[in-house]
């Protein structure tokens, strides 16, 4: 799986999309960290074009997160579908990743 | 040539009916082009047959082992080679050498197996005679070698699979009143996904209750299965002496160097019935797919806690609930959620298939697994099913299944 970035200057967008599992999950995680040890520790993942997450795609997403708060960032998901949003709902990730609608609204206080 | 049983020879027998053939099929794709013979074939020779697992040029299958080549290649430990076969006479009457395909040219280098014997040949013919050079016979063994190599981890992944299914609870928890059964099928050959049961004295000295777990480590394979061996063994352990919101939070402690160290994270679900009451108490760590079900309908089990092994803190307290005595309790894992679109209102169009009475909590479970793998399934698949039985000849019943 590939997946888009943008460097908006005050915070990083990447976009993965299709399957977020096992295969395309550590690339991802991968690159959250080399931005995070650069500096950039603002992330919005804007998951629009992922069609299914697995608990890969979570941890990954997760692992994302607690990386970005080290450095005293976020990571900040947004623009998830039906099978991400149920996902998250039942496995209670919600309270610890609040998926907001757009990347415009993940964005607030930044 | 007399072929006396060995371990090697079995160990070829229990190789040749576990392999899966298109992990070998490279090596002798490998070995045909590198050496340009028409036939490259990877032969394990049993007992009373030579199994061909992998091969180009001719036929995957069986034949007697007096008309092998292979079975002199087994005996040294250094490439065999044999410019004409129909000018040796240990082989020159073999039907393969007689008749079709009439090999002339042959050359095999033995594959040890883990018993330290050797348990096969990956090996090169052709229909003309010919030698190989120094060089060519070394590439053969570097080959082969490699072919071992696989042929290791392989064993060792389906050991590990063997060992997971082993920690799965196979007989009739000691509690009267109860029926279940379980069954896990990974996606590979070990996985993240679990089910337990056993029997606790409960702490507040209210009798035996029956306690039941459904994990989840997020991944696959082997590392997702260590990091579920420990998460089973610590809430054991800690289950003993509490209850189950108690046991699950004392875990989460236990284990969350291991967990966080790997970036894991676990979902639970743990209850705890009591089988004459139907009292269940229960805890559910970010897994969500517990349900109590009948003819009537079905409620979730459910609540907001986290997983284990998330960044954040999280206190885990238990809920209750009563199962009736015409109720089931059914847990199932993602693998199984994922196949009907993460949707509970596909999950409920299914329940009919399974509340029906007549059907045994074994039955259940293999419905709802195979269900799961025949709709391409891609993840470790677990279900559980627990129902209350006034029968005195309750059966109980739990099994794993290895990946096909």
């Amino acid at each position: 799986m590939d997946f888009e970035e943008v460097d908006k200057g005050t915070h990083v967008v990447l976009a993965p999309e299709g399957k977020f599992n096992l295969v395309a999950a550590p690339p991802l995680k991968a690159r959250i960290d080399d931005l995070v040890a650069a500096g950039k520790a603002r992330l919005v993942v804007d998951l629009h074009a992922v069609d299914f997450i697995d608990s890969s795609g979570l941890g990954a997403l997760i692992g994302g997160l607690k990386s970005a708060r080290q450095q005293g960032g976020d990571l900040r998901i947004a623009a998830a579908g039906t099978q991400v949003r149920a996902v998250l709902k039942l496995t209670n990730l919600d309270r610890i990743l609040t998926p907001y609608d757009t990347v415009e609204e993940a964005l607030h206080g930044w | 040539m007399v072929m006396p049983p060995s371990t090697g020879r079995q160990e070829a027998e229990a190789v040749a009916h576990t392999a899966s053939a298109e992990r070998y099929d490279r090596f002798v794709r490998l070995a045909q082009a590198i050496f340009g013979a028409p036939i490259a074939a990877l032969n394990l020779v049993g007992n009373d047959q030579q199994f061909t697992v992998a091969s180009i040029g001719f036929p995957k299958g069986e034949m007697p082992v007096e008309d092998s080549v292979c079975r002199a290649t087994v005996q040294q430990d250094e490439v065999l080679e044999v410019r004409d076969l129909r000018e040796d006479e240990r082989f020159a009457t073999l039907p393969s050498v007689t008749g079709s395909p009439r090999v002339r040219f042959y050359a095999g280098t033995p594959v040890r197996g883990q018993s330290g014997q050797n348990i096969g040949s990956l090996c090169i013919l052709d229909l003309v005679p010919r030698t190989l050079g120094r060089q060519q016979r070394e590439m053969l063994a570097d080959l082969g070698a490699l072919l071992e190599r696989e042929l290791a981890v392989q064993e060792e992944m389906d050991l590990a699979g063997q060992v997971q299914q082993l920690m799965l609870p196979t007989s009739a928890p000691d509690i009267d009143g109860v029926e279940i059964a379980g069954r896990v099928q990974p996606a590979r050959e070990a996985g993240g996904d679990y089910y337990d049961w056993f029997v606790v004295n409960d702490p507040d000295g209210a009798g035996k209750q029956l306690q039941v777990v459904l994990g989840d480590v997020m991944g696959k394979g082997l590392a997702a299965s260590l990091i579920a061996s420990e998460v089973r063994a610590v809430l054991r352990g800690h289950s003993r002496y509490t209850d189950v919101g108690d046991a699950v939070a004392r875990a989460s402690t236990t284990t969350r160097h291991d967990l966080e160290a790997n970036n894991r994270f676990s979902t639970l679900w743990v209850g705890r019935l009591d089988p004459l009451t139907g009292a269940l108490d229960y805890v559910d760590a970010g897994h969500g797919l517990a349900i109590i079900a009948s003819q009537r309908g079905y409620r979730r089990l459910c609540q907001d806690y986290l997983p284990l092994g998330m960044p954040i803190e999280d206190s885990w307290a238990m809920a209750s609930d009563v199962l009736g005595e015409d109720e089931l309790l059914v847990v199932v894992s993602d693998g199984v959620f994922d196949v009907l679109d993460d949707s509970f209102d596909e999950a409920e169009a299914r329940l009919p298939a399974i509340v029906d009475p007549g059907l045994s909590c074994r039955q259940i479970v293999d419905r709802i697994v195979e269900f799961a793998v025949s709709h391409e399934a891609t993840d470790d698949v677990t279900a559980l099913v627990v129902r209350r039985t006034t029968r005195s000849d309750a059966a109980s019943s739990g099994s794993a299944s290895a990946t096909a």
